[in-house]
């Protein structure tokens, strides 16, 4: 028999606050909510400005992408929730107090805003209903009809009238989408500072770092996307841009830590020196910000570089940046 | 907006090849410098190899009999070593270098005599080839030829001299790869 001592209460298991429980799901849908964000904000934006006909890419083809993304973002969620099927339970209240709150109700309203979107942009995003998967063409049967030079129309009045609407509110549309997707990419960050319990996450600059990394990975997406050169060089641009303020965040993260209390300085050595040095700065300052930066540089300066691989980069560091920091957030704490 | 248009360029030609090796020898006097260690790139791909291992069949990389255990043993991860980011920044380094001199383009370069298929799997047998004779002689051309020499190391110039001598035996073979 093994016979145990105990001479502290703190022996006990989960006496400590027991918090490293978050594994993949809540970064990647942190990742794919920043994305989100910066797609239909740029949507949004463009149409705002009367600039719709410049960026078609952003304006019809990134709403879609960005519903995409929500979708698989909520299905992380899902899987992260002990009782998934309780998750209505955000839904019976509101609290202004609650990152959480404000997160599930702007998740729900900006995923109905963007359907709308979709809908407006449908006949012209896909004219012709040329759909091979039986399956498919079956579904989309129900509601729409073909016609002879395959160009389609909707099968019943109320879907037209609907279709009307949406297309002739979208200013307002793009308004309210707009806010909306500066929330949620502000929420994605807040969703982390808002715990004090956490020096690493308790700084209220993660919520413009996190929106700033969310619309440089939109920016990214729809560089990849698009085939429009000037909307290509246009992205090239504002994600030179959004990764400089990036960079300004950053390093004001780890000076505000360094300037901070001393749980707060050992955090930021996580960073500067420790554990988590390596993997930072190479996956996400190098690789994912200094590295495209200089790319989409040259690109600006002429040189011929394949859109695909800053693309690819940012996405990564944006990806790498939520995986780091929800990690370490939860390793660094301050009792030991 | 205005119109900005890639300008079609000729690519550069490659730099002087003994103006680069005295280059590739700084870069090794800067890398012991930094680092206290000389370049390899070998040892990334080893370890690469012994990641795979760690996720599939850990028992195996795990045991003491195998050639990996160093790079594991203690829970260790066997990416995080220099050598590994060294072959991310030689990919950066190059594309750059690609990049400024207007020589970015996919291809496979090859002897007008022989097809892309014919060069593909040559490259892949030789690459296999070369990368066996690295495991045995613990090292590269750079871990253990040029790092080797570097310090003055016996092993060294024998690696180095291996290296050319049996590739200048060998050549004539395979000629028809080439020319």
């Amino acid at each position: 028999m093994n016979e145990e001592l105990i001479i502290s209460g703190r022996m006990n298991p989960y006496i400590d606050p027991h918090l490293e429980v978050w594994e993949w799901q809540i970064p990647l849908y942190l990742f794919l909510g920043g994305l989100a964000a910066g797609l239909l904000f740029f949507a949004a934006y463009f149409v705002m400005t009367g600039k719709e006909k410049k960026y078609p890419t952003t304006v019809k083809y990134g709403p879609i992408v960005a519903f995409i993304a929500i979708s698989i973002g909520l299905v992380a969620l899902l899987l992260d929730l002990k009782h998934p099927l309780y998750f209505w339970q955000l839904y019976t209240t509101i609290r202004i107090d609650s990152p959480m709150s404000w997160g599930a109700w702007v998740l729900l309203i900006i995923t109905f805003v963007s359907l709308i979107w979709i809908f407006s942009y449908l006949k012209e995003a896909f004219p012709k209903y040329n759909c091979k998967i039986g399956f498919i063409h079956n579904l989309l049967g129900i509601f729409i009809v073909k016609n002879d030079d395959e160009t389609w129309e909707w099968k019943y009045s109320w879907l037209d009238t609907f279709e009307k609407y949406a297309q002739s509110n979208r200013y307002a549309w793009a308004w309210v989408m707009a806010v909306l997707s500066v929330i949620l990419g502000v929420y994605t960050g807040i969703l982390l500072s808002a715990f004090n319990a956490r020096p690493l996450w308790n700084t209220a600059i993660l919520g413009p770092l996190f929106l700033t990394s969310g619309f440089s990975t939109g920016a990214a997406m729809l560089m990849i996307m698009t085939k429009n050169h000037e909307e290509r060089l246009s992205y090239s641009r504002i994600d030179l841009f959004l990764i400089v303020i990036e960079l300004f965040f950053i390093t004001h993260l780890f000076m505000g830590f360094l300037a901070s209390s001393q749980v707060k300085v050992e955090a930021a050595h996580y960073f500067l020196g420790g554990e988590f040095t390596v993997t930072f700065w190479v996956n996400v300052i190098i690789l994912g910000l200094v590295l495209p930066a200089v790319l989409e540089a040259l690109e600006l300066l002429k040189y011929k570089i394949p859109v695909i691989i800053p693309g690819l980069l940012i996405l990564w560091g944006g990806i790498m940046f939520r995986f780091i920091m929800v990690e370490a957030g939860q390793i660094i704490r301050y009792l030991y | 907006m205005e119109e900005i248009k890639v300008q079609q360029h000729t690519p550069r030609k490659y730099m002087n090849p003994y103006l680069a090796g005295v280059l590739l020898g700084l870069v090794i006097l800067f890398s012991f410098y930094l680092t206290r260690e000389g370049l390899g790139a070998s040892g990334a791909f080893k370890r690469g190899v012994a990641k795979v291992e760690q996720i599939i069949i850990p028992a195996h990389v795990n045991s003491e009999k195998s050639a990996f255990y160093h790079y594991v043993k203690n829970g260790e991860d066997p990416l995080k070593n220099r050598l590994v980011y060294m072959i991310i920044g030689v990919f950066i380094g190059g594309f750059l270098s690609g990049a400024i001199n207007h020589r970015l383009k996919l291809k496979l370069e090859h002897s007008p005599k022989i097809t892309s298929k014919t060069r593909a799997i040559a490259a892949v047998i030789g690459g296999a080839i070369f990368g066996i004779g690295s495991a045995f002689g613990r090292g590269c051309t750079s871990g253990a030829g040029l790092d080797g020499m570097a310090v003055l190391a016996t092993s060294g110039f024998v690696v180095v001299g291996m290296i050319f001598g049996v590739g200048y035996l060998v050549a004539w073979f395979f000629r028809k790869l080439w020319i």
